[in-house]
């Protein structure tokens, strides 16, 4: 059985589409050629004409009908449209996490600097039609500091990564109407710079048969090879048979739609139409197709025709589409801090306030929303009240929320302690610190009588991230980092004794003078002086300086306690001592810290 | 900061007046005190005409002495100091019956006020070494007062209860902040006042520190001509007011 040949009208319509980096749709073109195609093998076809009518309204097209004129045999004639659309058959959407391990309502964008990224990418397309879709091909570009890259699902199709090109292609299936097929990848990121980098572009191809973007519907005219003629013949004395006969003469379908036959009276007036007729019927090659009438007339009669034919025609459709996705650029996180003290060192055994300053730098390439900075007090060392801390971001003081802890909550100075300050959600506040800027918290602790022969390390650690929160960008110092300096002052408490006869016998008046001749204040000063056996202690001048009197075994002990004594401070004391026998003379001991 | 007016005990209120520098008036019941009326580059900080009943150089040095001999002649006030200080009044024109030469520890005595000095020590910037410098315990009315002068060191005062103390913070010759804010912490009185700063950190840093480890002591920085109001509301609940 032969083919049965009907012209092609066909519509390929293809749309190209392009994404921003966040998945955003930027640009959609569509636009389409309308060709028809004869495909006989040997009839030419005429007067071709495409009516449109108001299914043009789509396209660029401005004429209800497109004339095509002569197409011959296995020719083509073709016309291209724009077509206004809004948004494509097929969507796309990239979700490049670089944090895949912590889930969040939205994905991470930034690379930590110097750290095995946990990436994942997630790939959905979705078919918005309620067709299918088809022949859809995704090329991904993996960029260069991921490496590892794994398949982790695909719900549909194939996926395979070739390490060479650092391509990823997805393919092999189609998508069923208003579905949505997704392909999740799973690699390492490691940069090594603060330089901002590209996640790789995506491409995606795709076919969809029998669908179309306009709402072109075109209808063919045209005439080919197609015989007709009136036979007129006498079946009786003047009695005719007249017989319209059509032949289809070429090797194409032709559908006839309209016969009409007229009859001139034989004398004269208005002709009579004798045949009329819509029979829409296809005629296959070499197929008649014939309608007659009788009429009684003395002479031949004169009849005239009217026929409407045109060959038939199918349409083909699809829709060929392409989706391009910008790189999405991926930042890097990453901190630097520093930590001053004003004064740097602090004089040995002294009581001195110390400015502590700790500055934390954005110096990579992305915004930051939080910070934590962890600073570690060492013991001797008073720690500040927790509202006694100024903060500063970009060189301005800092009025918004935030947290400051001192554990444990004290001001003891034997203890160490944690001082952790935490700002968060920046963005909702001064908004978040942009590469170059800085946070700086300043607060004053007193350095407690430090000892020269000991280290007082206070080490600190600066966190940051990024918002949705991944992982923490973390600087910290050595655990023996930052230590408060201590000047090394001399302590000298020197001690005079005299031993004077008093006014009265046996009254002896101990002068004893106690001087701080060193370079630092000496705390805690106890001086020890002896009263041998056989003299008691009578009074003390001044008065306020009366020392405590214990019994010894061979004697009593005068002991004087003093919380502190400055460079250059001196105590002058006169005891008076009454008894018998003979006055021995002790040194008196003196200690201090 | 100010407190509410109080009904009681305000009559026995003891007002003290900065002038700048070292110089400060105690003013109680119609009795003035006139603290180190300084000159300092040539400048008078205290104007000649003031009354006060008396007036304490602390030690001998202009910035101590000042214009005190003149003060002390045109109100007739006493004039107390240390022989240093005595010397250089009765040369500048102090009579010799209005001279009244502190010992350490000896206090000096009239009605409503009770002084008290120690004997300290300041940096002779001039001459190099510590000259003597008297640290006042001034008990005035109801209220306890301790005025370094210009001391560089503390003496006794850490174990002395007072309600003011008035100490340097400049450094240059007597207490740098560290060392008044330490006394501070160790005298717990219930207002420190820093006085004689070289820059206007000082007294900022003084009040900033205080505040964090002064353990209850209230830190007030006065300006020049400012006056602090200070007494014992129903006799036990202290209040001030910085005007």
């Amino acid at each position: 059985m032969s083919e049965r040949k009907k012209v092609v009208i066909d519509l390929e319509e293809s749309e190209k589409v392009e994404l921003g980096e966040s998945s955003e749709l930027t640009k959609v073109d569509a636009s389409g050629v309308l060709s028809v195609n004869n495909v006989s093998e040997r009839s030419r076809i005429w007067n071709v004409k495409v009516v449109l009518g108001e299914s043009r309204e789509s396209t660029d097209i401005d004429e209800d009908t497109l004339a095509a004129g002569e197409i011959d045999v296995g020719g083509k004639w073709e016309s291209n449209y724009g077509i206004a659309v809004g948004a494509p058959i097929l969507t796309l959407k990239e979700v490049f996490d670089t944090c895949g391990k912590v889930e969040t309502e939205e994905p991470h964008w930034a690379y930590l600097f110097g750290e095995e990224n946990p990436v994942k990418i997630t790939l959905t397309v979705t078919n918005e039609t309620d067709g299918e879709l088809d022949n859809i091909i995704l090329n991904k570009t993996i960029p260069p500091e991921l490496s590892n890259i794994e398949i982790v699902s695909t719900k549909s199709g194939v996926a395979e990564y070739d390490e060479g090109t650092k391509q990823l292609v997805w393919k092999d299936f189609m998508i069923y109407p208003r579905e949505s097929s997704e392909l999740v990848i799973s690699a390492t990121g490691v940069v090594e710079d603060t330089e901002i980098k590209k996640a790789g572009s995506v491409v995606v191809t795709y076919r969809a048969e029998g669908q179309q973007r306009s709402v072109l519907n075109p209808e063919l005219s045209a005439l080919t090879e197609f015989l007709t003629g009136i036979e007129t013949a006498e079946t009786e004395p003047n009695t005719w048979t007249c017989t319209l006969e059509c032949s289809n003469e070429s090797d194409l379908i032709v559908r006839l739609d309209k016969a009409e036959v007229f009859l001139t009276p034989e004398d004269g007036g208005e002709k009579q139409k004798m045949i009329e007729e819509a029979p829409g019927v296809e005629l296959e090659p070499d197929q008649d197709w014939n309608s007659s009438f009788e009429v009684e007339s003395k002479s031949t009669p004169k009849c005239t025709q009217e026929l409407v034919y045109t060959p038939t025609s199918e349409l083909k459709k699809r829709v060929i589409g392409s989706i391009e996705k910008g790189s999405q650029e991926v930042p890097v996180y990453r901190i630097e801090y520093s930590k001053e003290f004003d004064p740097p060192s602090v004089s040995s055994f002294d009581k001195t306030p110390v400015e502590v300053t700790i500055e934390v730098k954005n110096t990579g390439s992305a915004r930051l929303n939080e910070f934590t900075i962890e600073d570690n007090l060492p013991d001797d060392v008073m720690p500040p009240t927790n509202e006694h801390i100024t903060v500063w971001i970009r060189d301005e003081e800092y009025t918004g929320p935030y947290e400051f802890v001192i554990d444990p909550e004290d001001q003891d100075p034997e203890k160490t302690h944690t001082l952790t300050f935490r700002v968060e959600d920046l963005k909702d506040s001064v908004g978040e610190i942009e590469p170059g800027e800085s946070l700086k918290i300043n607060y004053a602790v007193m350095a407690w009588r430090s000892r020269p022969e000991k280290e007082y390390p206070s080490p600190v650690t600066c966190t940051a991230n990024t918002n949705p929160a991944g992982l923490p960008a973390v600087v910290s110092s050595p655990e023996d980092g930052h230590k408060i300096g201590v000047i090394y002052k001399k302590r000298a408490i020197s001690t005079k004794k005299a031993i004077n006869k008093g006014a009265g016998v046996g009254e002896y008046v101990v002068v004893l003078v106690v001087a701080n001749n060193g370079e630092v204040t000496a705390e805690n000063i106890q001086v020890t002086d002896w009263i041998p056996a056989g003299f008691e202690y009578v009074s003390t001048d001044p008065e306020d300086e009366a020392p405590e009197i214990s019994t010894a075994g061979d004697g009593s002990h005068m002991v004087w306690s003093w919380t502190r004594m400055n460079p250059g401070d001196k105590k002058k004391i006169r005891v008076t001592v009454q008894g018998d026998g003979e006055y021995e003379r002790r040194e008196p001991e003196v200690s201090s810290i | 900061m100010t407190v509410p007016e109080v009904s009681t005990g305000c009559g026995l209120l003891l007002k003290i007046t900065y002038f700048g520098k070292t110089s400060f008036a105690l003013e109680y019941n119609d009795t003035t005190v006139l603290l180190n009326p300084g000159i300092w580059e040539g400048k008078k900080v205290v104007p000649n005409d003031f009354s006060a009943r008396i007036i304490i150089a602390t030690n001998q040095s202009d910035d101590a002495v000042g214009n005190a001999a003149k003060i002390a002649v045109n109100s007739k006030a006493w004039f107390l100091g240390n022989q240093g200080a005595a010397d250089k009044a009765s040369k500048k024109g102090v009579k010799p019956w209005l001279l009244h030469v502190l010992k350490s520890e000896v206090p000096y005595e009239i009605p409503d006020v009770k002084i008290t000095p120690y004997s300290l020590a300041r940096i002779d910037e001039t001459e190099g070494g510590r000259i003597e410098n008297l640290g006042l315990y001034i008990e005035i009315g109801e209220i306890k007062v301790g005025y370094l002068g210009d001391s560089v060191i503390r003496g006794p005062f850490e174990h002395l209860e007072m309600d003011v103390l008035i100490v340097p913070v400049g450094g240059d010759g007597v207490f740098p902040v560290k060392d008044a804010v330490s006394l501070c912490i160790d005298a717990k009185p219930r207002i420190g006042v820093p006085m004689r700063w070289a820059s206007m950190d000082d007294p900022m840093k003084f009040s900033k520190y205080v505040e964090q480890f002064g353990q209850g002591t209230i830190p007030i920085v006065m300006a020049p001509n400012q006056t602090l109001e200070v007494f014992w509301a129903a006799g036990n609940e202290f209040r001030y007011e910085l005007n």
